[in-house]
């Protein structure tokens, strides 16, 4: 074949896969990595998106998705990280909870924002010691295979699983002055 | 009145409904109420079981959905209030037991103690149906009208704390969650 379909971007590879995966809800903390998925599942009357005003309600919300029945994703920036620890060692954690997390990462390449790096740093870390298995897609055509693993990781061994977005695969955010 | 005494009387309600407990006392009460498969006992993550909740209630649209929740805890996570009013889902039932004081740890009055009115920061928060009990018939009634009515429902009741000693429940957590999960999941 000479003609080559465009590639999906890596956001609507989410979207399938979630749908896939049946998981039909996302809660989330806005963050504009993640935003380019969320605002297309938000239109889309499949899925149930639901804000939280801080990052640990949502692994709350998420939990009890799953405790109900249903599944969820989480979404957030790794700025918020932190507050969500309690969340994913007496919740997630102890009870055998799977939520596949997405965790937009700044304090990376091209980063701007001195504040955002000492909190971003630390994840992939903070992930090993809870035991969370993490995952980190660099180009495009890795998407697919990463998010598609990661959701089926998750509730095949019915824990939380990360995926993280770092600004080589989706880009670093610009200051805006 | 005593907060087992709301248990007792939220208990002779349910059939299959879910009841999600906060952490000590709420989750011991229930469970000494008679263990069911539709209980889900938090042990921890202590402000989160009425975002729990919330999320088994737009899980499980069709069954109503029970939180029995602590003022200390909520003091905790007060944005799920206005989260619960967002999404106002109207399976909903939000209970709590304010003794005002933060009773696990050696009874640290709480700020509900000095005047903070949860049910008005409820109101606030967007959530229309508040109700306020003081008294085992007023929170029976206001209880009666939340199962029959359309949420999202905010009970807001004044308990005594009367330090009874409390056998701590013996469930795994682990098989709690699943037994729960499958009283959706196999209906």
């Amino acid at each position: 074949m000479l003609y080559n379909p465009p590639a999906m971007h890596w956001s609507d590879v989410v979207i399938e896969s979630l749908r896939e995966h049946e998981v039909w809800y996302a809660t989330y903390v806005p963050d504009a990595i993640n935003w380019q998925v969320l605002s297309k599942l938000e239109a889309d009357p499949a899925f149930t998106v639901v804000p939280a005003s801080r990052e640990e309600e949502a692994i709350g919300i998420a939990a009890g998705v799953y405790a109900g029945g249903g599944r969820a994703a989480m979404f957030m920036q790794s700025s918020g990280f932190g507050n969500t620890i309690n969340g994913l060692a007496q919740l997630l954690t102890a009870y055998r909870i799977p939520v596949p997390l997405f965790i937009g990462m700044r304090g990376g390449l091209g980063e701007f924002n001195e504040v955002q790096v000492p909190s971003a740093r630390p994840i992939p870390a903070i992930l090993d010691t809870l035991h969370i298995q993490h995952y980190a897609p660099q180009r495009e055509d890795e998407v697919q295979k990463y998010v598609d693993g990661a959701i089926e990781l998750a509730y095949a061994s019915r824990m939380p699983v990360a995926v993280l977005w770092y600004a080589q695969l989706v880009g670093a955010k610009r200051a805006t002055s | 009145m005593l907060r087992r005494e709301g248990i007792a009387a939220l208990v002779r309600r349910l059939d299959n409904e879910p009841v999600i407990a906060n952490l000590g006392p709420a989750t011991f009460d229930l469970y000494a109420a008679g263990d069911r498969d539709a209980n889900l006992y938090t042990w921890g993550a202590m402000g989160l079981s009425s975002s729990i909740a919330l999320g088994v209630a737009l899980a499980a649209p069709d069954r109503k959905v029970f939180v029995t929740d602590g003022d200390g805890s909520l003091l905790m996570n007060l944005g799920s209030l206005a989260t619960i009013a967002r999404q106002a889902p109207p399976n909903l039932v939000h209970i709590v037991w304010d003794n005002r004081m933060w009773f696990e740890t050696g009874g640290q009055p709480t700020h509900t103690s000095t005047g903070t009115d949860l049910g008005g920061i409820a109101l606030a928060a967007g959530i229309k149906n508040v109700a306020r009990a003081g008294t085992v018939e007023a929170f029976e009634e206001a209880l009666d009208r939340a199962i029959r009515e359309p949420g999202p429902w905010f009970i807001h009741v004044d308990i005594e704390e009367t330090g009874e000693p409390r056998q701590r429940p013996k469930v795994v957590v682990e098989e709690n969650l699943v037994k729960f999960r499958r009283t959706f999941t196999s209906a």
